[in-house]
């Protein structure tokens, strides 16, 4: 009778040595879970995971500054793109309100943005895009990594009536979107790309920017030749 | 004296080889039942039973694979991970260590009926080593050292205890033994499969009863504003259109990723529903939401795969996404490495294992269709994070993309009435 006790007994502690480890272990789980679940970080991998994960987000680069965010804003109002406005393009004058500094300053803002432009660069009175307009301008939009905005500001050189460069530099700006609304299939055209025409009269291009990606031969980057142009860049700023 | 008693040192060795099965098979349940917090932890992986390895050492990695394989345990979509087989296997060591000590107990007849029948119970692991063997070698191609612990006690139990049977057969008939009192062998068979069944059913009973409820975790995680492709970034990873819909943020070159792949297809629930992919390069080369490279190459071949679903849409014929998807999966670490070192070299290799994609790689087309990928993440605010997969809009949790992948899974599906 006792050899049966003791072969029952020994049995039990056998049986129970698994049942109670697995039990303790999960039951150690469930607790540490709970903890979590509580707030408390009861691990160093908890602890990790529990940090903030980044959320995808658009670009906001170094040199969006507050002047340069202050005039993408106004552009972007103005220029029907945020809010529920339908207008499409800025007039020259209201491009001088929105950005009430100097020409120069104007084009300073854009400076930092050298590896990210370019300038294409249209014969004599002319808004149509050649070859090498459209591949540099393919080349530059399809590099939007995570900016926001595509900013096309087309400019006239000062040959001729005042009124007929406006008209010309707003052809150069819409010729930039037609070949940008045949060339890319995106949906967010509209939201992204804010076209300005500057005309003659505000912020002219100087030859420093004769080092940028042009469209124009190299010998042809005098005043003038550089400002029968369209300059193209996307912005890397969040609003 | 072995002599004097027949099959004690065999039982004695029986006996020591089931506490070291039990040994190794605790430390798997441990590692396995760990996880239960939902957190990643470090495994026990060493001949040494209860020695903590590194997770990102190589000698763990046999380890890492088999512990997440859906082959480590079973009823994974009632269960959060399933119950682990080491478990059972903890059982069946306990329960052989107990017959050993119990024929050591006995004389005559009885020890040898109880031998005999303690060497066929004796198999029960080796058979169970065997099948789990073979799959790792063979499916999982891994070896993990506890797992050997495991299968090397099954091998000397099943020797030590034939031994034992052999020593008590040729022997015991020379000592008294009342042999009307002892059971026949229908009722040891009976007896000890009972047996065999508590040492095994209880602990899982305990650890299926212990376990937190787990359900109220499924679909807690978030879910997408909506699901709509406006700019055709997302590329079909099926043709199961009656399938839930479902989007999977991944990285072709994340080995995460990969191992979420295939642990998908293993379990069978990538029939339940129809995948769409939103590619997500953690790559800085295209993704400006990351600091450096973590995947080298992995932009370029992201643009391979828009490129190969764009060609098949547009003429059929060629490699189709998916073609360029399993090969950057099994080819990642090679194309981490060599774009590390070169940075064209990711485009070269494509180029050489698809020469139909290498006009199309790095055209401004293709760029811009990646970059509409990343932003469709932007637009719906997603974490920067692969791999990711959205059943039906709802988020699967991260920490239910591995063990508990099965089981929250199916809540998922089963919460959106999926067939």
């Amino acid at each position: 009778m006792s050899s049966i006790a003791l072969r029952v007994g020994v049995g039990i502690v056998c049986a129970v040595i698994p049942t109670f480890m697995a039990g303790g272990w999960v039951r150690g789980a469930g607790k540490r879970l709970a903890k979590i679940e509580a707030g408390e970080v009861v691990s160093d991998e908890a602890e990790a995971e529990a940090g903030d994960v980044a959320i995808a987000t658009a670009a906001d680069e170094g040199y969006c500054n507050g002047d340069l965010r202050k005039i993408l804003r106004r552009v972007l109002q103005s220029c029907g793109l945020l809010g529920s406005g339908e207008v499409r393009g800025c007039q020259p004058l209201q491009a001088k309100n929105v950005a009430t500094m100097t020409g120069e300053d104007f084009n300073a803002l854009f400076l930092p943005l050298s590896q990210r432009a370019g300038i294409i660069q249209f014969d004599k009175d002319s808004s149509e895009l050649d070859q090498q307009d459209t591949a540099l301008l393919d080349k530059i939009f399809a590099d939007q990594r995570g900016a926001s905005y595509f900013f096309v500001v087309a400019r006239s050189s000062p040959e001729g009536e005042a009124e007929h460069n406006r008209e010309l530099s707003q052809k150069r700006a819409d010729a930039v979107m037609t070949r940008l609304r045949t060339a890319f299939n995106d949906p967010d055209l509209d939201r992204e790309v804010g076209m300005l025409w500057l005309g003659e009269e505000y912020a002219q291009l100087d030859t420093n920017f004769c080092a940028w990606s042009r469209s124009g031969a190299t010998d042809k980057c005098k005043p003038k030749d550089i400002n029968r142009s369209a300059f193209v860049a996307w912005i890397d700023c969040r609003l | 004296m072995a002599g004097s008693v027949p099959g004690r040192l065999h039982l004695v060795i029986v006996v020591i080889a089931c506490i070291v099965g039990l040994a190794f098979a605790s430390v798997s349940t441990f590692d396995f039942a760990q996880h239960l917090d939902r957190q990643v932890h470090d495994l026990h992986c060493s001949f040494i039973p209860g020695q903590r390895t590194n997770a990102i050492d190589g000698e763990a990695v046999g380890c890492q694979v088999t512990l997440m394989s859906p082959y480590s345990s079973v009823f994974r979509t009632r269960v959060w991970g399933g119950i682990p087989i080491s478990l059972p296997a903890m059982g069946v060591f306990a329960f052989l260590a107990f017959r050993a000590l119990d024929t050591l107990g006995r004389r005559g007849l009885a020890r040898r009926r109880s031998a005999a029948w303690l060497f066929i119970f004796s198999f029960v692991p080796l058979l169970a080593s065997i099948v789990m063997g073979a799959i790792a070698l063979v499916e999982l191609e891994a070896a993990c050292k506890v797992c050997i612990g495991i299968y090397g006690a099954s091998l000397v139990v099943v020797l030590a205890a034939g031994l034992a049977h052999a020593s008590c057969r040729h022997t015991v008939d020379d000592e008294d033994s009342s042999a009307s009192s002892v059971p026949t062998n229908g009722v040891w068979a009976m007896v000890g499969a009972a047996q065999l069944g508590a040492f095994v059913g209880i602990p899982m009973l305990a650890y299926v009863g212990m376990m937190p409820d787990y359900s109220r975790y499924v679909g807690t995680c978030g879910r997408l504003p909506d699901t709509a492709d406006p700019g055709g970034v997302m590329v079909a990873l099926d043709i199961n259109a009656a399938g839930t819909p479902a989007v999977e943020v991944f990285d072709p070159l994340c080995p995460a990723c990969r191992a979420f792949d295939k642990r998908l297809a293993a379990s069978g629930l990538d029939a339940r529903l129809h995948r769409r992919a939103v590619l997500f390069p953690l790559d800085d080369t295209c993704n400006w939401m990351v600091e450096g490279a973590v995947h080298p190459g992995a932009c370029t071949i992201s643009e391979a795969i828009l490129c190969a679903d764009a060609a098949s849409q547009k003429v059929g014929g060629g490699p189709t996404a998916n073609m360029v998807i399993e090969w950057a999966f099994e080819a990642q670490d090679n194309i981490r490495a060599a774009t590390k070192a070169d940075p064209t070299a990711a485009k070269r290799l494509v180029g050489e294992r698809f020469p139909e994609l290498a006009s199309c790689v790095g055209t401004a087309e293709v760029q811009q269709r990646l970059n509409k990928s990343l932003r469709w993440a932007v637009a719906h605010s997603i974490p920067v994070l692969t791999p990711q997969l959205y059943v039906g809009g709802v988020k699967l949790c991260p920490e239910d993309t591995d063990l508990g992948l099965e089981y929250s899974l199916t809540g998922l599906l089963e919460k959106r009435g999926s067939p």
